[in-house]
């Protein structure tokens, strides 16, 4: 009788309790705290030390390594391949970073088709980096670069063969024999059209051998610096937005490039240096950032770059006036001048307001004048990537383009073992704790210009010294140094602004005005006056930060609070970009100025060396550009830094004097 | 005894709100599915059966594999398919400039 009325009295609960079912989405506002850390190493502990309102989790590790790119990837199983307990802080899946997109080939001097040197390999870089880039750190990547692609190949990615079963080599890149006097070198290796997916899956199932910890989709918000050494990261967990602390006594930087900063660009979305804007934060320098690879026809709106063999078969641009405008500024090249010709010429276009669409920012490449089967047959599948990216029929309309920015040479001091570096009183010192690599670094091997196919060979050469630099200097289980407990306060401050930011102009707005000044002042024409116009423009748009509106206020898988944190970090590399390009009254390889034509070096290269007097240091500009920036106020500074000119082994491999570089 | 009545005035509580909750819901599916099916017929849906059952379209690739995937003229093995992409100085495919 007794369990008969309990029986009754739970069914009369359960009953009851149908009306006051709340459905879950409703419920809002104060969540349970008490954060439970799973996976496989339980020493993460969850700390109030900077914060009661965000749930803060502090990792402990021997190595971290921010970015999951090619080169991320590489640092972080060579860093475990060494023991060291590692961790993988990336805001992609890894297979989702942009280095999947790098479909050409990667540059080494295997001698497959015919006889090559490594030391011819150094001096077509250091000729193309225009003599800026540091040639120890090219001495190094061209010496371990088929070391390097026979351990990708072990590592089991399929690239092309010759008939004999060697690795396939084709021509590409201004690769030369003989240090330029032999002819075309073959030395690009690739795997079908595809070598970047195939590297970046190869090196991800590589990595899953060892016992990196992947923390994937956590943005990485700041550096932990303390006395002037790097001792980890912070980072938001999109997930369920919580803040980790990622304590070790070496980070690996490996963010990729920024090209997000400019409207029209090839990079993805989530290309907006991060990195660089952490370590500017931090108080470090970032090198050389005026120097941006454009290509002079990219589709407008989507990025995707149209082959310069548009030109070659007979594709001509046209103005708003349906004039062939490159008559005018190349009489005897015309459409088939160079390409930087090209990207001023169509640039100067639209500024004197003969461009097309409705805000006049872009020119038409037609080619439909052309026949359509010979299109298909010397140019298969362009009426495809017409279609598909911008939505034109190639043998009816002409296809929108503008100059877009495809590569970013600039970025994150490093020396040759990729360590960062800053530059005090002369010398190069090193910051303890912290390293760069890839695109997010600037070694630099690409100095003012990179060659075509030597990215994918940074990426893996650097991410691996990295690892072996670690390996050498430390020994895994090392214990960490004390950390102050309320590192990273700033950073969660900083976040919490923004989550409840209620200014007036939305995330959006701001992101379209950069990019849109930093298209039409920092692009490809470079003048005194235009530029200085865009650091006034580009300082007022950093204040405007100031007023960002953010809608989400919640913490679980808010974009709204990533894109704006992104959108600080693209701020930081624009207006160093800008302010580092208005200074420098040179042109040399991709930065190049109107009104300073030529290069200025400390000699006149271009005329015999004997009786000329060599210019101080502060009167030419082979040097690199470091450049500071206050965060609060967005004031940049810069100071400058010699290039390295001995190589590692004189004996071995002479340095390269420097030359006019003409091909 | 006095169970059973109880059974019977929970049951009565029970029901009238199901039953409401059930027509409340698949009222509504009925509306949301009703107009879309007067206007369409019923497709199969794209399950592995169904996929079966329609005939095999081959895509038509704008660049050929090679056969056995060897590029005649250069004798390159598991290469990029179509033209040579370096042919214009930059990598090329399909209209795209990949990377110069």
């Amino acid at each position: 009788m007794a369990s008969v009325r309990a029986a009754s009295r739970l069914l009369s609960k359960k009953v009851l309790s149908h009306p006051k079912a709340v459905p879950v989405a409703a419920v809002q506002g104060s969540r349970n705290f008490h954060f439970s850390i799973y996976g496989k190493k339980n020493n993460a502990k969850v700390s109030d030390d900077i914060s009661t309102q965000y749930p803060v989790v502090d990792h402990e590790f021997d190595a971290v390594v921010v970015g999951a790119g090619g080169a991320g990837l590489r640092a972080a199983f060579g860093l475990s391949e060494a023991g060291f307990n590692t961790a993988c802080v990336t805001k992609l899946f890894p297979t989702r970073s942009h280095t999947v997109a790098a479909q050409g080939g990667i540059n080494a001097a295997l001698g497959n088709m015919e006889g090559d040197d490594w030391r011819w390999h150094f001096y077509d870089t250091v000729k193309g980096s225009d003599w800026l880039g540091d040639q120890d750190a090219i001495h190094y990547m061209t010496e371990q670069a088929p070391a390097a692609v026979v351990e990708l190949e072990n590592f089991g990615m399929p690239f092309s063969r010759t008939e004999d079963g060697k690795i396939y080599q084709r021509a590409f890149g201004g690769q030369s024999l003989k240090y330029g006097k032999g002819g075309q070198a073959h030395r690009c290796c690739c795997v079908a059209d595809r070598t970047g997916h195939s590297l970046l899956h190869t090196l991800y199932g590589r990595s899953l051998r060892y016992d990196t910890s992947y923390f994937v989709e956590y943005f990485a918000l700041d550096l932990l610096m303390e006395d002037g050494e790097c001792k980890g990261v912070i980072a938001l967990c999109m997930e369920d937005g919580s803040i980790h602390r990622f304590r070790a006594k070496n980070t690996v930087i490996a963010t990729g490039g920024y090209g997000r900063a400019y409207f029209s660009c090839t990079s993805a979305h989530t290309s907006t240096g991060d990195g660089n804007a952490m370590v500017t934060r931090a108080g470090l320098p970032c090198q050389d950032l005026e120097f941006v690879q454009f290509h002079p026809t990219g589709i407008y709106g989507a990025g995707c770059l149209i082959t310069e063999g548009c030109r070659g078969e007979g594709g001509i641009l046209i103005n708003s006036e349906g004039e062939r405008f490159m008559e005018r500024y190349a009489p005897n090249a015309k459409d088939l001048a160079s390409r930087d010709v090209v990207s001023r010429s169509m640039t100067i276009e639209i500024r004197e307001g003969r461009g097309v669409g409705p805000d006049k920012d872009h020119v038409y490449l037609q080619l439909h004048h052309l026949p359509p089967q010979q299109l298909a047959t010397r140019l298969p599948g362009i009426s495809e990537t017409a279609m598909i990216f911008a939505g034109v029929d190639v043998t009816k309309e002409p296809i929108p383009v503008l100059p877009t920015v495809h590569y970013n040479m600039g970025g994150i001091p490093t020396n040759y073992k990729g360590q960062v570096i800053t530059h005090t009183n002369g010398d190069d010192k090193v910051v303890p704790g912290l390293y760069a690599c890839g695109e997010a670094a600037c070694a630099s091997v690409h100095g003012a210009n990179r060659l075509g196919a030597n990215s994918l060979l940074d990426l893996v050469v650097f991410g691996r010294a990295c690892a072996l630099t670690i390996a050498e200097q430390d020994k895994p289980g090392e214990k960490l140094s004390p950390l102050k407990p309320n590192a990273g306060e700033e950073s969660v401050a900083n976040l919490d602004k923004l989550r409840f930011a209620n200014g007036s102009m939305r995330t959006s707005e701001i992101r379209l005005n950069m990019q849109k000044t930093m298209q039409n002042h920092a692009a490809v024409f470079r003048t005194g006056s235009v530029l200085k116009e865009g650091c006034d423009k580009m300082d007022g748009i950093y204040q405007t930060l100031e007023n960002i509106k953010t809608f989400d206020r919640g913490i679980v898988w808010n974009t709204d609070l990533v894109e704006s944190l992104e959108l600080q970090n693209l701020m930081l590399n624009a207006v160093q970009t800008i302010h580092s390009a208005e200074q420098r009254k040179e042109s040399r390889g991709a930065h190049a100025r109107e009104d300073f034509k030529d290069r200025v070096d400390e000699y006149d290269y271009s005329k015999p060396l004997q009786g000329q007097e060599k210019k101080p240091y502060d009167q030419h500009w082979r040097k690199h550009t470091l450049s500071y920036v206050d965060p609060k106020t967005g004031k940049v500074t810069l100071e400058y830094r010699p290039v390295i000119d001995h190589s590692l082994d004189e004996q071995d491999c002479a340095h390269i004097p420097p030359a006019i570089r003409s091909y | 005894m006095s169970l059973l009545r109880l059974c019977a005035s929970t049951a009565k509580h029970f029901a009238p709100k199901r039953l409401l909750g059930d027509s409340l819901f698949t009222g509504c599916a009925r509306t949301a599915s009703g107009a879309a099916k007067d206007q369409e017929p019923l497709r199969k849906a794209k399950t592995p059966q169904g996929r079966f059952d329609m005939t095999e379209e081959k895509s038509k690739d704008v660049l050929e594999k090679f056969p056995d995937d060897v590029n005649p003229e250069t004798k390159e093995k598991g290469g990029p398919r179509g033209p040579e992409p370096t042919r214009y100085g930059d990598w090329e495919r399909k209209g795209r400039c990949i990377d110069f």
